[in-house]
């Protein structure tokens, strides 16, 4: 036999401990870490999200005190006591802090949850009385990713004074359940820390599936040796290139034919990114798998790397796609991915005729989604022998076809199933680990599972776009715009994916923002061997509208004009039509935006009130202090769904008890999609929200739906469960109308009942469905498919009130504001939690998130204690303004909410800096470090003009 | 993952753990809070020695000094009453620093000093403080002075001894302490970390003073040509700035990515004079 070094079987050892109450004797190993410990012995609760002590999603209470036990050995534990969210409901009833955190809406995806309920506890167990201030600083260790810690903060308060939660915005009358802040439908399970998460199972036989990353930028595989991996004891496969089929893709979850180049392999005999994909492996468990991986045995033949995206185009630059069975880039040659040329009108026409042109360049950096759940995915083969691939991921189907063609196998031989998503924001809009895992338990015929550490996320998954903008406007003296242009130079990174489309709609939903003749729109986006790009809530529009609401800013204080002012004097408004989207579609030629609804005017005169506008524009200033206040202002509209392009389906059924049964294909990725459509559904069936039983994301037992992006779930997804339920509510009222003897036209369901539109009669849904049931013999059940051939732009006005030390740089910001006009909101509660957790990425995205790589192009900062999300104690006072129009192409009204928030912070912010101290940082993040050379470069100018100040 | 770990040892006795941490070979590691031990890349240790039981963990206080247990951790240290009225409560706010409060139940004081972590929160204030860390080995304790304690980025005085107290003499009366701190973000390390004590006369001449920096050098460290410029020298606004600039100057500080040396030392010299002006205020010192 091959003699291969064995990992040396450690020493066991038995511990004992209290745990929620019981008693547990447990053999660990003596280097075992809690946390893993925990999971192992089903403590599912208790969430990996960083395993460097930062995120808190492991929190457990050790002898009641909060800690995270990715820190802590399981050997640490003897003898000690220990609480597991597990130990905190009992049984059905929750505790009173997890109660109040599903009625406060502080639950979105769920994943923080369990830890963040933990330490409240704690802290109110020593602190019954805590003030905002000690519950911020309680948690400031949880980090979540999707409430922006509002919610959670009121909630863990509300519990100390024993409110209830009251929900102002709820509207009385005018619907049943659209437009009532219900509690989410999964609100408890997430909060009780049940096991509904990818990896929350024990799958018999598993095996643990690690891939190999580059350490090079760009490097040729010459040589690669498994021979030492695959004689390790425990490992069942190792993959490489010359193993796996070769088939072209993307990873962008797209609808068929997608708009992203197909340059992506399984595995490829060469890679292009430190962290790309060499091989892989399944072994029996993790170590065995990590240590095999170091047995991989690889030459490269090391190319130069391009990592510079201003030099990528350049002649004698290394070509990053050299293969030849790429499809649909652009110019491979030169590392050109896409390129977009647009124009409206004459863009240098509107120069000429302004009275006042600028022009300014831009910089973004790459930003990471970090939501608290990594990437994971476990596979497996069902006795049939059909692949089942049980993953995080917002595309159910697009996974589903992707894996398909790539392990060439009939789609019909793949099912996928989505569980709860710990948070998506786009990152998982992306085919990541589907394919690669599949490829392993196909080999090994065993199952299998992968999931990254938060390391390997930043490494391996995917980021925002950094892009280079140039951004030109021009003016006639009364502010009227003439002409935008926007030319902007965008970086890729190793792979193609999302590449043109997210750059189309930085030019598409960021220059119709303003009404102006003369528009142009161009933009190159290049191949760099850097960390792959991607899709990230905002889609390429928080980088535009960081150029141009700043640019705009800049004009109005040269005209001498009120920013506001002069954003209400161009802005886009009802009965507009935004040409350039037909222009700028999904990769393609896209669809006119008519503006059937919008609310901007009405989002800045609230939100102007709400920051203090007026007051705060002219206050006079303490010039002896360091610190000073400034107030700014953005605006920024989004889409929803992509015109003609997204699609949606669901089935419902009727139940023989009267409830129903709603089968969708959209995957809520903790946004609460699951929530608002059983609103609309029970809204349109005339009954109460808890009679929707939802099943979601399953391809096998739910139709098809493109999946959860593009701020498409309300208004695509929720637009095919409206047209199903009243397909259902017809054959209901058909029944009824024969049971009753009265006309459907007489009939309305309302209340969990038939009802005589004349109040003279009612059946009771039950009845009905009983009877539909046994005598009838007859199943109710309808399905319908969406689509619509427009995108209605939800519209948002961000303030920002900042103080800026002028000595250290650093920005505080004091108050953000957003209003936002996402037509009827279904849910406002929900709503308002998705715009305070797009407020908050986009507060880091502008003051500290960077993924920073050095002169190789390795990432430096790959860990939360290096790449900083906010916790409770950074992020400020937050106020979110639901302003209603009605959307007539949407379910009830209803836009879109989830993405347009994202963009304003970073503007607002920029805007009020200047405001505050004179100055304009034209890069992000804006760091105190900038401000302050900033400042330093300002002092040797001759004068100072103050901010903001008029004429 | 620690795979290669063969032994979890819990000694009784600091006689005991000495004992074992001489017997040890390089990748016997010594576990206090675990939080930085956690964090290790290379995960190849082989034994660890766990000091949680050597009854270390306390906070005493007699006439001469204040004795705090190697195992009290940085969340006791900020919860502690006592903590708190000792020099304004500076060690407090800076154990409250160390991280969230999960790691800050769980680490020590003895492991953020032990650790050596040019950034360690609570290094300045102990600094400032005049601290000495009381040392275990075979020989029996010793006392080394804080300044003594860093010799480098995680290399101390402690590395083949255990680190089982430190000792806070008590301040002179009428001496105030501040201290600063700027981060990106209010988790994150610190990229400036500033402790400052300051005793003053009647004329506002200055009779003690310590500027004590973290993050701007290969250790935590105390500014002595600044000190010196302050001893006897009637304090003014001018003359903190000087003495701010100078403390500024005897930091080292690196590039990255939290900030350039350029910026840290800028910053360095603002936090500084910020800290003495507290102090001074402290003191209702008029400037």
């Amino acid at each position: 036999m091959n003699k291969t070094k064995q990992l040396k079987r450690p020493a066991k050892m038995e511990i004992s401990l209290r745990i929620n109450g019981e008693l547990r004797e447990w053999t660990v190993a003596p280097g075992d870490i809690l946390l893993e410990v925990l999971r192992r012995e089903g403590y599912f609760g208790v969430k990996r999200g960083c395993e460097t002590g930062e995120c808190g999603a492991c929190t457990v209470l050790l002898d009641g005190r909060p800690v995270d036990s990715c820190m802590m050995f399981a050997a640490q534990a003897n003898g000690r006591e220990l609480v597991t969210v597990e130990g905190l409901a009992q049984r059905e009833v929750l505790h009173p802090v997890q109660q109040a955190l599903v009625e406060h809406g502080a639950v979105q995806c769920g994943f923080c949850t369990p830890g963040m309920a933990l330490t409240a506890k704690a802290l109110l167990a020593t602190d019954p009385q805590p003030t905002e201030e000690q519950v911020r600083q309680a948690l400031s260790g949880n980090l979540c990713r999707c409430t922006g810690y509002r919610k959670p903060v009121e909630a863990v308060l509300a519990v100390a004074r024993h409110e209830l939660p009251g929900h102002a915005e709820s509207q009385p009358a005018k619907h049943a359940a659209v437009g009532q802040s219900v509690v989410r439908v999964d609100g408890a399970k997430l909060a009780a820390g049940r096991p509904a998460f990818t990896d929350d199972i024990l799958v018999p036989g598993m095996l643990y599936g690690k891939i190999l990353p580059s350490p090079h930028a760009h490097a040729r595989i010459k040589r690669i040796d498994a021979s030492k991996a695959k004689a390790l004891p425990g490992v069942h496969a190792v993959l490489t290139y010359e193993d796996v089929p070769r088939v072209p893709h993307t990873t962008a979850g797209q609808a068929w034919p997608e708009p992203s180049p197909y340059d992506t392999y399984l595995l490829d005999s060469k890679v292009r990114f430190v962290g790309d994909r060499v091989a892989a492996v399944a072994a029996e468990s993790r170590a065995i798998a990590e240590e095999a991986l170091r047995l991989i045995k690889v030459e490269y033949e090391v190319l130069p790397a391009v990592l510079d995206m201003e030099g990528a185009r350049n002649q004698g630059v290394a070509v990053i796609h050299d293969e030849p069975d790429a499809t649909g880039i652009h110019d491979a040659k030169h590392n050109i991915a896409a390129i977009i040329r647009k124009e409206l009108g004459d863009a240098e026409q509107g120069f000429g005729a302004s009275d006042l042109v600028r022009e300014r360049e831009f910089r973004t950096q790459r930003q990471q989604h970090a939501m608290l759940e990594p990437h994971v995915t476990i596979t497996w083969l069902d006795p049939d022998e059909r692949l089942v691939i049980r993953s995080s991921t917002q595309i159910p189907f697009h996974v589903r076809r992707q894996v398909a063609t790539i392990l060439q196998l009939p789609v019909q031989r793949v099912r996928v199933v989505k569980p709860r998503i710990g948070g998506g924001f786009g990152g998982k809009q992306e085919m990541l680990l589907e394919d690669i895992c599949a490829a392993l338990t196909l080999a090994t015929r065993r199952p299998v599972k992968i999931e990254y550490t938060r390391q390997e996320e930043f490494f391996m998954a995917r980021s925002r776009h950094p892009q280079v903008l140039r951004m030109k406007m021009g003016f006639k003296k009364d502010g009227t715009l003439l002409a935008s242009e926007m030319k902007v130079l965008a970086s890729t990174g190793a792979y193609g994916s999302h590449s043109s489309t997210v750059q189309g709609n930085t030019g598409s939903k960021v220059l119709p923002l303003y009404r102006a003749p003369h528009m142009k729109f161009d933009c190159d986006i290049v191949y760099t061997n850097t960390p792959v790009a991607g899709a990230f809530r905002g889609y390429g529009c928080p980088q535009g509208f960081f150029a141009q609401e700043t640019l705009v800013d800049e004009v109005a204080q040269e005209l001498g004009m009120d920013p506001i002012e002069l954003r209400l004097k161009n802005l886009i408004r009802k009965g507009d039509t935004d040409e350039l989207s037909a222009q700028l579609g999904e990769g393609r030629k896209g669809l006119a935006r008519l503006m059937r609804s919008c609310g901007i005017e009405a989002c800045l005169e609230r939100g102007a009130a709400a920051i203090g506008w007026a007051e705060k524009r002219s206050a006079p200033r303490d010039p002896a202090s360091h610190l000073r206040r400034g107030v700014g202002v953005a605006c920024a509209m989004q889409g929803s769904g992509i015109a003609g392009v997204d699609w949606a389906s669901a089935l419902i059924k009727l139940n023989e008890d009267g409830s129903f049964q709603l089968q969708t294909g959209c995957a809520d990725v903790g946004a609460g999609a699951d929530t608002v459509l059983s609103q609309i559904a029970a809204e349109t069936l005339g009954v109460t929200v808890d009679k929707i039983n939802i099943c979601s994301g399953d391809t096998d037992f739910t139709p098809f739906d493109v999946g959860a992006y593009a701020s498409s779930t309300t208004i695509i997804s929720g637009g095919a469960v409206k047209k199903t339920a009243e397909k259902v509510r017809e054959r209901v009222l058909e029944l009824a109308s024969r049971l009753m003897n009265i006309s459907p036209e007489g009939l309305a369901c309302r209340q969990n009942q038939i009802v005589a539109v004349n109040g003279s009669a009612s059946l009771p849904m039950a009845d009905l469905a009983r009877h539909a049931t046994y005598r009838e013999k007859l199943q109710i059940m309808e399905s319908a498919s969406h689509f619509i051939t427009d995108s209605p732009p939800p519209f948002c006005a961000t303030f920002a009130e900042v103080e800026v030390d002028t000595e250290t740089g650093k920005i505080r910001v004091v108050h953000l504001v957003a209003a936002v006009d996402a037509g009827v909101a279904v849910n406002p509660v929900l709503a308002e939690g998705q715009v305070e957790g797009a407020v908050t990425q986009g507060l880091g995205y502008a003051l500290v998130e960077e993924m920073k790589l050095d002169e190789n192009g390795r990432m430096i900062n790959p860990s939360f204690l290096d790449y900083k999300i906010l916790s409770a104690k950074d992020v400020p006072k937050l106020t979110t303004i639901l302003v209603e129009t009605e959307e007539p192409l949407g379910p009830y009204g209803a836009k879109s909410i989830g993405e347009v928030a994202i963009n304003g912070p970073a503007p607002a912010i920029a805007n009020a800096l200047f405001h505050a101290v004179g100055i304009r940082v034209r890069k992000l993040p804006i760091g105190a470090e900038d401000v302050w050379w900033a400042l330093r470069e300002n002092e040797h100018k001759p004068t100072v003009r103050r901010a903001g100040a008029t004429q | 993952m620690f795979d290669h770990v063969q032994a979890f040892y819990q000694p009784q006795t600091i006689k005991e753990a000495v004992r074992l941490l001489h017997q040890r070979d390089a990748e016997t590691c010594l576990l206090a809070g675990g939080t930085d031990l956690v964090l290790r890349t290379s995960r190849s240790v082989t034994a660890l020695v766990d000091i949680s039981q050597l009854g270390l963990s306390y906070i005493k206080r007699d006439a001469k000094a204040l004795r705090i247990g190697a195992s009290t951790t940085m969340a006791e240290l900020e919860r502690s009453t006592l903590i708190q009225c000792v020099a304004n409560g500076i060690l407090a706010e800076a154990a409250a620093n160390c991280g969230g409060l999960q790691t800050r139940n769980l680490a020590t004081l003895g492991g953020n000093l032990a650790n050596g972590s040019p950034a360690a929160d609570t290094a300045p204030p102990l600094l400032a403080l005049d601290a000495e860390a009381v040392l275990a080995d075979l020989r029996g304790k010793r006392r080394v002075p804080l300044t003594k304690f860093f010799s480098g980025p995680h290399q101390t005085a402690a590395n083949h001894a255990l680190l089982v107290e430190v000792v806070i003499p008590a301040a002179k009366p009428g001496t105030a302490f501040s201290c600063q701190r700027l981060a990106r973000t209010e988790r994150d390390l610190a990229v400036v970390s500033v402790a400052v004590a300051l005793q003053l006369d009647r004329q506002q001449r200055c009779t003690f003073a310590r500027i004590a920096l973290g993050a701007v050098a290969p250790q935590p460290f105390r500014a002595l040509a600044a000190e010196f410029m302050l001893a006897g020298q009637i304090v003014t606004r001018e003359l903190m700035e000087t003495v701010a600039a100078a403390a500024a100057a005897e930091a080292r500080p690196i590039t990255d990515l939290r900030g350039s040396a350029e910026y840290k030392r800028d910053i360095s010299r603002i936090l500084v004079r910020r800290a003495l002006v507290e102090c001074a205020s402290r003191l209702e010192c008029a400037l």
